[in-house]
């Protein structure tokens, strides 16, 4: 069953407190949380967390077609490297 | 930066009339049936016919493998491609075998580590460096922020890291 929607999206308040102090100073910096649960607002576009996945914290840049995803999605616990092959980066 | 580049192996034979059972490392799977494929070495080259695709790969007919127990031979062979077949590629674009290894600086030249690998967890890419005598690794974003400059031919990346991936001293948090 889904979340009621007259409760609005689940975020951890500290989350809220550490983004809006981070947008405010603008500074270029990883926000550490370990809320892998809160969902992703729109106020977080453009900011970069680090998720933590039980071992350390993994970069997440926040773009709008992330909002409503939770955190937890972007910073998997499981290594798995595969081959680079003929794979591409984009550097953004 | 390598010659030639691992976009497959063989896992064994496939059925009884020559066929192998073939790996893709590849983007698009199917990109495999597109290079010369050679042996690490480049000795021996093989020409690549798919025949289907099977669960995990593909089957395949080799040139020069002809019965069952030639491709049961070829078990475990990894087969490369050469780094000049690969397509080329937009601006801004890098192919992670090009990044892994490369040295990485901060603006002021001091050494951050080597990339050790490129990940992708869905919200862009990350540069893994391994920071020399450390047992840990640091997770870069591959942004232009953070990543100014790629120097390919002299193998060097210059970063600019945000505040809290590394410590004051260069070193992983």
């Amino acid at each position: 069953m889904s979340r009621s929607v007259w409760k609005g999206p689940f975020v951890d308040s500290y989350v809220l407190k550490k983004a809006e102090k981070s947008r405010e100073s603008g500074r270029n910096e990883v926000i550490k949380i370990w809320s892998r649960r809160s969902t992703i607002l729109p106020q977080f576009v453009g900011l970069t967390f680090g998720v933590y996945n039980g071992q350390k914290h993994i970069p997440v840049n926040v773009s709008e077609d992330m909002i409503g995803q939770k955190f937890g999605e972007y910073a998997p616990t499981r290594t798995y490297y595969g081959h680079a092959a003929d794979k591409k980066a984009k550097r953004k | 930066m390598t010659d030639r580049v691992c976009v497959g192996a063989i896992a064994g034979a496939f059925g009884v009339q020559g066929e192998v059972r073939l790996k893709s490392f590849c983007a698009d799977p199917q990109a495999i049936f597109d290079y010369n494929l050679t042996d690490e070495t480049g000795d021996r080259a093989f020409t690549a016919k798919l025949s289907r695709p099977i669960k995990n790969g593909f089957a395949a007919r080799l040139s020069g493998v002809g019965t069952k127990e030639q491709a049961d031979d070829l078990r475990g062979l990894r087969l490369y491609a050469d780094r000049a077949d690969l397509p080329a590629l937009d601006d801004d674009e890098y192919y992670h075998t090009d990044l892994i290894g490369m040295e990485v600086l901060d603006t002021g030249g001091t050494s951050l580590g080597r990339v050790k690998s490129v990940l992708n967890h869905g919200a862009g890419d990350l540069l893994e460096i391994h920071a020399p005598g450390q047992r840990t690794t640091v997770l870069l974003p591959f942004t232009k922020e953070a990543v100014p400059t790629v120097d390919l031919p002299t193998r060097r990346i210059i970063a600019d890291p945000p505040e809290g991936v590394f410590s004051e001293d260069g070193q992983p948090k």
